[in-house]
């Protein structure tokens, strides 16, 4: 499989407030991943980890610097065309699973394809598949609240992965689940991310770290190790 | 996102939560159903009158005292108009058939043990032709008992099923404002005329009831309620209209303002069309204000909404919807909601329409245009109340909206 640069990130700085009491969430950032890494962005609550994951989520536009996902500039794009790279490129999923409630399983999934004018017929096949990769295939008609916690967090898994994304943005995914859930949900990620899908997840676990390939620790919205080894977590986490 | 998409999608939405969407439709339900229902009963009102003034015949005119103006600010009218007026119209006006004077009052009557405070009208023997009533028993006034001032009495249908029941009525005395009087006939039953029961009213001689019950009034002469003309036929009804109103210049010497009225069926169909004209027209803007109050109900439900669905429309911007995806999924909910209360509305407005047509004399009738105009108003609404909250969700920091928790 060749190698590609999924993020690339140049200078970024993401600046709130006016005047006086601005605060430098990100303070130029330069950052790569490449097709096919695992990795986890930790640090400390403030350190500027969350807004890294909705600039890279295309959920937020940097104040300055460049953002090239898959080879297009995307900094200072639209809200339309933005909406449109976050269906196409991208799967989210969050903490608290965000299904909606009124529905089923399988229309949870088909949502992102919906927005993607994908046609009727082809939804339901590609959710359908979505769903059985996620060890969901005899729950497609059961609504969030006939789910498990873990069920509802592989339902969204499901959704996430449904349009074929270049990359995997989890925020904190196991934060609302049991120890066992959460290895569970840490496999299907690993399973993914073994099938060439690239993975970036939040996270102040470092159980749930020491799973990836990389930890990109932050401190102060500046990126402090790039390149940590998930086994050498305690050094950082020391300090 | 298509608009099949969209439109499966807010059912599905307003479904999971019926009791709240059924509760917004109420004000759209009630505004709709009113506007019809309200449109239906005016028009039936309207068209009830205009029957009932239509049933008098179309060459039937009406003579009665006081100027236009006058008859609309007082009922203290001048006592000008006189039986000889009735005479001589009879008499000069070439293109009048048949001419009946009235003179109506309300009187106790007493028959044995039983009284009734009915209306008694003093007339002439051409009243039957000329108002086109019949005698079911016996016989109507004369120009006998006209002239000798006889005390005999012709009782309405009602009244003498009240009296009599099953006795036969002819020949019987009963006492009017203590006066006696001689039971002569019955007449035919007639109905009500725009409410008051015809069937319930005394017939006695003109120059009697003067004589006998109102006591000489006017000095002018024997004054009456009213005139009632026919014409000799429809077309002869303008002319009619015009040598009357000459002759009573003449007779009354009017220099400058009229003291009588004449009209003819079609002035009176006129006047009671504009009259329930703006009745309808009243009743419509009223029940339109409760469509608005309606429509004021759904943005606040989607506003409220918009609030609670913050993490609804903040996933859905993350999975890729774009503020316009948002902005006509809530619009859609809103028409949905308001169109769909319309067209229940419509339904209860119908049906109301129906129930008061066959349990009511009105003769409501559903309005097509009524119809259309509260569908297409309750739409609209849908649409003007649905923006303001729709561009609020569509406005909202995905961010800030998936954080929201």
């Amino acid at each position: 499989m060749p190698q590609s640069t999924i993020v690339r990130l140049e200078g970024i700085t993401k600046v709130y407030g006016m005047g006086d009491t601005t605060v430098h969430a990100l303070a130029g950032i330069d950052l790569t991943i490449e097709q096919g890494e695992y990795c986890a962005i930790m640090g400390a609550s403030g350190s500027g980890k969350s807004t890294m994951m909705n600039v890279i989520g295309c959920l937020d536009r940097p104040t300055d610097g460049q953002y090239y996902l898959d080879g297009q500039d995307v900094a200072q794009v639209g809200d339309r065309d933005l909406a449109h790279i976050r269906n196409q490129k991208l799967g989210f999923v969050f903490q608290q699973f965000h299904l909606l409630p009124q529905l089923s399983a399988l229309e949870n999934v088909m949502l992102p394809m919906v927005y993607a004018s994908v046609p009727t017929a082809e939804r339901r096949e590609r959710a359908t598949e979505a769903l059985m990769r996620v060890g969901l295939g005899n729950r497609l008609q059961n609504r969030p609240n006939q789910l498990s916690g873990g069920q509802q967090q592989r339902v969204a898994i499901a959704r996430a992965i449904v349009n074929r994304p270049v990359l995997l943005l989890a925020d904190e995914p196991t934060g609302a689940l049991d120890s066992t859930t959460t290895r569970e949900i840490l496999t299907i990620f690993g399973e993914l991310n073994k099938s060439g899908m690239t993975v970036v997840m939040v996270t102040h676990e470092s159980e749930v770290a020491r799973c990836t390939n990389r930890v990109i620790w932050f401190k102060d919205g500046q990126v402090m190790q790039p390149y940590l080894a998930p086994e050498d977590l305690g050094t950082v986490t020391a300090a | 996102m298509d608009w099949v998409e969209s439109g499966k999608m807010a059912v599905k939405t307003l479904t999971a939560n019926k009791m709240r969407s059924s509760l917004t439709m109420l004000g759209m339900i009630i505004g709709n159903a009113s506007v019809i229902a309200m449109v239906g009963i005016g028009q039936g009102a309207q068209r009830l009158a205009s029957e009932q003034f239509e049933s008098l015949g179309p060459n039937v005119l009406f003579v009665a005292p006081g100027s236009g103006q006058a008859r609309q600010r007082t009922t203290n009218l001048p006592r000008t108009l006189v039986w000889d007026d009735a005479k001589a119209i009879a008499s000069q006006v070439p293109s009048v058939q048949e001419v009946a004077a009235q003179k109506q009052g309300q009187y106790p009557i007493v028959y044995g043990g039983l009284n009734s405070s009915s209306s008694v009208t003093g007339t002439t023997p051409s009243f039957l032709s000329v108002r086109s009533f019949d005698v079911a028993k016996g016989r109507f006034l004369t120009d006998l008992d006209l002239q000798r001032n006889q005390r005999v009495v012709a009782l309405g249908a009602d009244l003498a099923n009240r009296f009599f029941s099953d006795q036969d009525p002819i020949g019987k005395r009963i006492r009017i404002r203590n006066v006696s009087f001689q039971v002569i006939g019955v007449m035919r039953p007639k109905g009500s005329f725009l409410g008051s029961n015809q069937d319930d009213v005394a017939y006695i001689p003109l120059t009697t009831m003067a004589s006998t019950l109102t006591g000489r009034t006017s000095p002018y002469g024997l004054d009456v309620t009213f005139i009632s003309v026919s014409a000799k036929n429809e077309a002869s009804v303008p002319a009619a209209e015009f040598q009357i109103t000459n002759l009573l210049r003449r007779r009354h010497k009017i220099v400058s303002q009229d003291d009588f009225t004449v009209q003819a069926q079609k002035d009176i169909l006129q006047i009671v069309g504009t009259i329930t004209g703006g009745l309808t027209a009243m009743l419509a803007a009223i029940a339109g204000v409760s469509l608005l109050v309606g429509g004021i109900g759904i943005m606040n439900i989607m506003l409220v909404s918009v609030t609670e669905r913050t993490q609804e429309i903040g996933l859905r911007k993350a999975i890729g919807a774009s503020g316009q995806d948002i902005l006509v999924q809530f619009m859609i909910e809103a028409v949905l909601l308001s169109a769909a209360g319309g067209l229940i509305g419509t339904g209860v407005g119908v049906g109301g329409t129906l129930l008061v047509a066959t349990f009511s004399p009105l003769k409501a009738a559903i309005s097509p245009a009524a119809i259309a105009l509260a569908v297409s108003v309750s739409g609209t609404i849908g649409l003007v109340f649905g923006v303001i909250p729709a561009r609020q969700a569509a406005k909202l920091d995905p961010i800030v909206a998936l954080r929201s928790a």
